[in-house]
């Protein structure tokens, strides 16, 4: 069942022991957020994130570094296959069924050979 | 008994004070001054003193440079950042009177004309003693603007009682 222990032969899988994980995680996560400082001075700018003393701007796309910067090098090499991808994707049906024709006479000439 | 020892503890951790640095114009020769503090022939976190990152983390905020006009709001913002108590040490002649830039015509300095300074620390660049020596009146200053506080929340505390 869902409930029981589940062996998987590198380890186990047991619904108990999540949840018994999850609520310690908890008790440290409060614990951690009690032990902070309740005394800043709401609505100043106190409150705000810290940004070099320059104004946070409104907009979060500003400042934030999209997860793709990390493989950029990744897309650049391989650019040419993606162009190639890019340029058969043309959005037009026809050519998606053009292709759909082609790949199934592929295959139904491999399977008659 | 472990509730008279977190006491002595915690009353031990507000004396490890957390500085910000801030650049407000600077030649960075009082930067590497205070670099120079963090190396182990001064080593000031030994004392639990360490530059932090944010001003949200710090006690203290170290100012060397002239503030010029470009630094002025952004040195004032930072300011406004950090909790209360907070102090703020100058360090160098640039940040304390203004020095050779003195009437400058791109400056708002020095700093004391920006923000209400506590600490001065004279040189150019003052020796890492001396900035060692401007901390510590820092952590002093600290410690009595930390007591003020509490007497004050204590009064308003008692007031609300009665």
């Amino acid at each position: 069942m869902m409930l029981g222990t589940v062996q998987s032969g590198f380890g186990y899988w047991n619904v108990y022991a999540w949840i018994i994980f999850f609520a310690l995680a908890a008790v440290l996560v409060f614990y951690f957020r009690s032990a902070g400082r309740s005394d800043y001075k709401a609505g100043t700018y106190q409150d705000e994130i810290f940004y070099g003393g320059n104004p946070v701007p409104k907009d979060g796309d500003e400042i934030a570094v999209p997860a793709s910067s990390a493989y950029w090098g990744f897309t650049e090499a391989l650019s040419p296959f993606y162009k190639l991808l890019l340029s058969l994707h043309t959005g037009i049906a026809s050519d998606y069924m053009g292709y759909f024709v082609i790949t199934m006479a592929l295959v139904s000439v491999l399977i008659v050979l | 008994m472990l509730k008279m020892d977190l006491a002595k503890t915690l009353g031990i951790l507000p004396r490890s004070i957390w500085v910000f640095l801030c650049n407000s114009g600077s030649c960075n020769g009082c930067d590497i001054e205070i670099v120079a503090t963090l190396t182990p022939r001064y080593d000031i976190e030994r004392f639990g003193m360490k530059l932090v990152g944010s001003p949200r983390h710090a006690d203290a905020l170290l100012v060397t440079g002239p503030v010029t006009k470009y630094m002025t709001e952004r040195l004032k913002h930072i300011y406004d950042q950090m909790p209360d108590p907070k102090v703020v040490i100058v360090v160098g002649n640039c940040g304390c009177s203004g020095d050779v830039f003195y009437k400058s015509y791109n400056l708002d300095g020095p700093v004391d004309q920006v923000l209400p300074v506590d600490v001065y620390v004279h040189g150019c660049p003052p020796r890492p003693e001396a900035i060692i020596e401007g901390v510590a009146k820092a952590v002093l200053k600290l410690e009595a603007l930390r007591e003020s506080l509490n007497s004050k929340e204590a009064d308003v505390a008692d007031v609300a009682q009665s």
